[in-house]
């Protein structure tokens, strides 16, 4: 058998967690720049602000001073030694290393360097304008606040890179925890994915270890909503398998079983015609032992229809005439029926009018010739067998009435089963004919029903098939 | 001897009927446990052979029924079946049977353990009969007298059979007519006398003696001639 292989498609746990990384790393992304963003601009402000502030405190305690003072050389405010050396972000008792990282200077209407911090130049940060402008220096970015009080100029400077470097911590301290928070997260997803997928896992692990005969039910501790219909859908599946593997396990023992009686006829015939004192009781243990052979050989026959009837899913569809199949079968019992005397009348209605029905050519053949059969088997020497076709608007029946002891009625259920034989039909059929009829009928939705003839005499049954 | 064979499958009971007559034993055959069990009931048989696998009353409730009590209780049974395996044969054989044979079976087979069954009933450990300077061998259907064989007819050597099974006991002329011939054939009501005239003059007249107005016996031999 050819199973179509199924091209195996990504895993769920791979695209939920694919999909959840990647949307998180986009919330990620926007958030740092967003928060980089918006503090960079709050820093600025902040900044800038006090940057104007120093340029104003300057202006406050030194600018009038050293308005009118005459200086040579400019003076230079340096930073305490120690705090240079003091690490990069700790303060020290005397100040902060970030100190070296402003600076300012005091100008002069002539353009004379009055005051500086040591960590500004000799000339100008800026051109002196007022205002705040950027400027290059040292191949450092610069901010610069230029501020003109009277003759004099300060201007105050500040490494750009300060205030990135705050806004880039204010957004890193914005985004940490953020990362964390998907860290865990997708921990905690890959752990819900599995509990969720477990029960999928637990199946597959069954299905996987089953053996190719064990049909029980699959179960599972949990059974979550999703696959819930694909366990049924599995169980059920299971469940008419084992229905199909128990009808064929107990085949072959009844058949097994069966056969041990035709078989064990034959090996008693055949040892008496070697045993035989004479040539006529050869002759007649021979002529046993045939007759033994051809009923086995129509054992073997019926069980061979009967496993196809019970085994044979929905029929065929093909339009089936009733009345060419019943003449076949009584031409195929001709034999018989002449050595019993027997009469069968065939009456149909309408009378010239086609009676068929939809279904398999060959089963419902088989139905008809068992039921014919069956009669003929049971009819009482020079009986008459009644075989009935009707159309009764678009209903078809088919009714066969012998003449023979009948069925008492707590029996005729049992007729139908496999190898039941009726007490007193002493072993001549294979106990299988009505079997086979009733799976045809059961197949072809057709309802069956069995009592007496006229006057309560006799078998008569009735084959009721389904509307077209 | 006479059995009664319980067998649904008529084909297979008419061979072992064939078998059994040719080794000349009397033959009833029942198709079905009712008629089995009114057959019992009426007469008496020296082995039931028993099919299991019977429509409408299952073998072993024949045996069971059987073995409850009343006409034939104590009667052999042999139990021949389809049914196979061990725990059918177990039953069969705690229901009452004395031997299983599984279907299909060997002829031969079938036979000894007939024999086997006729043996035990006598009480012995062989099949030959030696009754006196009589020997009978059930198997090769032969008898001698004092080792010189004595040719017998079917009906001569079953009446013997049967009159040397039980020494000592008197049968009817109605037992011995049931252990030579089957219900189906007509007995004309002096052919057992017939053949006990014919079986005294072919042996020796002693060999059975006649109980007026009850039977034949065939009295046990004394020991000056058992010798």
């Amino acid at each position: 058998m050819n199973s179509p292989a199924t091209r195996p498609g990504r895993s769920v746990r791979t695209v939920l967690l694919a999909g959840t990384i990647a949307t998180l790393l986009v919330v990620l992304g926007a958030t740092a720049w967003l928060s980089f963003k918006g503090s960079e601009e709050e820093a600025q402000e902040l900044f800038d602000a006090r940057l104007a502030t120093s340029a104003r405190v300057l202006e406050a305690f030194l600018a009038r001073q050293v308005e009118q003072a005459t200086i040579t050389s400019p003076i230079v405010i340096t930073l305490p030694g120690p705090l240079e050396a003091g690490g990069h972000d700790a303060p020290g008792p005397l100040g902060h290393y970030y100190e070296t990282k402003i600076a300012f200077q005091v100008w002069n209407g002539n353009r004379d360097l009055l005051v500086r911090s040591a960590s500004a130049p000799a000339a100008p940060f800026a051109p002196l304008t007022p205002g705040f402008s950027d400027q290059k220096f040292e191949g450092q970015p610069w901010r610069v606040f230029t501020l003109r009080s009277g003759q004099v100029w300060i201007e105050v400077a500040e490494r750009d890179d300060v205030r990135s470097e705050l806004a880039e911590k204010l957004a890193f301290a914005a985004v940490v925890p953020l990362i964390a928070g998907t860290v865990v997260l997708l921990v905690l997803l890959g752990l819900l994915i599995g509990y969720g997928l477990a029960p999928l896992a637990s199946l597959a692990e069954q299905i996987e270890a089953r053996q190719p005969d064990a049909v029980t039910p699959i179960t599972l501790a949990r059974a979550p909503a999703e696959i819930a219909p694909v366990l049924t859908a599995l169980n059920g599946l299971l469940r008419r398998v084992r229905d199909a593997l128990e009808r064929e396990r107990r085949f072959t023992a009844d058949a097994a079983h069966e056969l041990r009686t035709p078989l064990a006829a034959l090996k008693v015939h055949a040892q008496n015609v070697a045993r035989a004192n004479s040539p006529a009781e050869r002759q007649a243990s021979l002529d046993r032992m045939l007759a033994g052979l051809d009923r086995t050989v129509h054992l073997a026959g019926q069980m061979l229809a009967y496993s196809r009837a019970a085994a044979a899913g929905e029929p065929a569809h093909a339009t089936v005439q009733l009345r060419p199949l019943v003449a076949e079968a009584v031409e195929t019992l001709q034999p018989r029926i002449r050595e019993r005397a027997l009469r069968v009348d065939v009456a149909c209605e309408p009378k010239n009018d086609a009676i068929e029905v939809r279904g398999d050519p060959q089963q419902l053949g088989s139905l008809v010739s068992n039921l014919l059969d069956n009669a003929v088997r049971y009819a009482p020497e020079g009986g008459t067998i009644e075989v009935a076709l009707r159309r009764a608007g678009n209903e078809v029946s088919l009714t066969v009435t012998d003449e023979g002891p009948g069925i008492p009625p707590e029996l005729r259920e049992r007729v139908f089963e496999s190898y039941y034989r009726m007490p007193g039909s002493a072993g001549s059929g294979s106990g299988l004919g009505l079997a086979i009829v009733k799976e045809v009928a059961l197949a072809h939705g057709a309802r069956l029903e069995i009592g007496e003839g006229p006057g309560g005499k006799g078998t008569r049954v009735v084959v009721r098939f389904r509307p077209a | 001897m006479r059995i009664l064979l319980v067998e649904d499958d008529d084909l297979l009971a008419a061979g072992i009927r064939d078998t059994l007559e040719r080794a000349l034993y009397a033959v009833e055959w029942v198709a079905d446990g009712p008629h089995a069990l009114a057959a019992l009931q009426t007469n008496t048989f020296d082995l039931l052979i028993l099919d299991l696998g019977l429509p409408g009353l299952d073998g072993i409730e024949v045996l069971k029924r059987l073995r409850a009590g009343g006409t034939g209780a104590a009667t052999p049974v042999l139990i021949l079946s389809a049914r196979d395996a061990a725990p059918a044969r177990v039953l069969g054989l705690d229901a009452g049977a004395d031997d299983y044979l599984i279907k299909p079976f060997d002829v031969d087979e079938l036979l000894a353990r007939v024999r086997v069954l006729q043996r035990r009933q006598r009480g012995a450990a062989v099949n030959i009969i030696e009754h006196g300077p009589l020997r009978l061998d059930p198997q090769s259907l032969t008898v001698t007298i004092e080792g010189r064989p004595v040719v017998l007819q079917r009906r001569e050597f079953m009446l013997l059979a049967r009159l040397l099974q039980s020494p000592g006991q008197v049968l009817s002329r109605t037992q011995l007519e049931e252990a030579i011939y089957g219900w189906d054939a007509g007995v004309e009501s002096n052919t057992v006398d017939v053949h006990i005239h014919k079986l005294r003059r072919k042996l020796y007249p002693e060999v059975i003696r006649t109980v007026r107005g009850v039977g034949y016996i065939a009295d046990p031999p004394p020991p000056s001639l058992s010798a």
